[in-house]
């Protein structure tokens, strides 16, 4: 059977994580060049982010997925905006 | 002065509970009332919008919201509604409310919103069924947006969604979903019915300030936007002190 092209590949992912509900991330960034996967974007909590690093071996097994994702940060400063 | 608290996309599911209420307590010295801009839950399911009445409730401030389309992903929309209103949280759909604050009348209407695009690049009421439905979908929600903003008697009028009125506030996603982020139709309700603010989540990896066509200030409050627990914007309520 011919390999999946790339971009199929992302495609699926990207689907996956969105559809799968233990991830139903829609903002995450997949990249995939030869056998490696990568995944950047932003998720909420450690625990998600290891849900969406979970499918995406599954998605693709026999590649090796590279975790970059953050996890997003909301301990800024309330600072006020005036609006006139 | 009014001053509005907002904040979106929180997102919240049963291993969320109570860390983001932690950073809620200061509001009732800062705000007049939290707006929440929708996709409060992750799947829409019924424990997760109780982990949301729980969450929100009894913060002393009134809080106001609407539902966005991760809110609607397990069909239970109404029961995640009647969940936080028990809790004494305000949800809109089509309609407004107006809160007595010390600098006046604030009046907030909200609607959930949907996708459609923006104008010159949108979707039309043309061709298959399923076209249609999408794009329909979209202009009621405007047009129940500009009814209940018309239908209010305040100083100052908010316009609350969760999907986009503008697209200057999606500025970081990728342009080819844009239609699937926000209306055009959305922001011409905003600027029709003489709105001082629309307030928005949804795109996640967009950007806090916008403005519609006719001057009205439009933020993107999405939580990973923010990168705060909530926005507070502070408004001259044209009849209050
Ligand atoms: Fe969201
Ligand atoms: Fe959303």
């Amino acid at each position: 059977m011919a390999e999946e092209r790339p971009q199929y590949k992302v495609g699926r992912l990207r689907r996956a994580l969105a559809e799968d509900p233990r991830t139903n991330e829609l903002g995450i960034e997949v990249r995939v060049r030869d056998r490696d996967v990568h995944l950047t974007g932003e998720v909420a909590c450690e625990e998600r982010r290891r849900a969406v690093v979970e499918v995406a071996r599954e998605n693709l097994p026999g590649h090796e997925v590279y975790d970059e994702l953050t996890v997003a940060r909301i301990d800024g400063d309330t600072a006020e905006e005036r609006l006139p | 002065m009014i001053t509005i608290a907002a904040v979106g996309d929180v997102h919240l599911d049963e291993a969320m509970r109570g860390q983001y209420r932690e950073r809620l307590a200061g509001l009732p010295d800062e705000a007049d009332a939290l707006l929440l801009a929708g996709d409060l839950t992750k799947h829409g399911t019924v424990d997760e919008g109780r982990v949301v009445a729980e969450e929100f409730r009894d913060l002393g401030v009134p809080v106001i919201a609407v539902l966005g389309n991760h809110d609607h992903h397990s069909d239970a929309q109404k029961e995640i509604t009647e969940l936080m209103r028990g809790e004494g949280i305000t949800v809109l759909e089509g309609e407004g409310t107006v809160v007595d604050c010390p600098g006046g009348r604030l009046g907030v209407a909200g609607v959930k919103g949907f996708g459609g695009g923006f104008a010159g690049k949108c979707a039309t009421e043309f061709g298959e069924r399923e076209t249609k439905d999408f794009v329909r979908h979209g202009r009621e929600a405007a047009e129940a947006l500009g009814e209940a903003l018309r239908g209010l008697d305040a100083d100052l009028l908010v316009g609350l969604t969760h999907y986009a009125p503008v697209k200057e506030t999606l500025t970081g996603e990728p342009p080819e979903i844009f239609p699937f982020l926000g209306n055009y139709l959305l922001a011409e309700a905003l600027d029709d019915s003489g709105a001082a603010l629309g307030v928005h989540g949804h795109a996640h990896a967009g950007t806090e300030c916008g403005v519609t066509a006719g001057g009205v200030r439009v933020r993107n409050v999405a939580l990973p936007v923010l990168r705060r627990p909530y926005a507070l914007y502070r408004l001259d309520g044209a009849g209050g002190g």
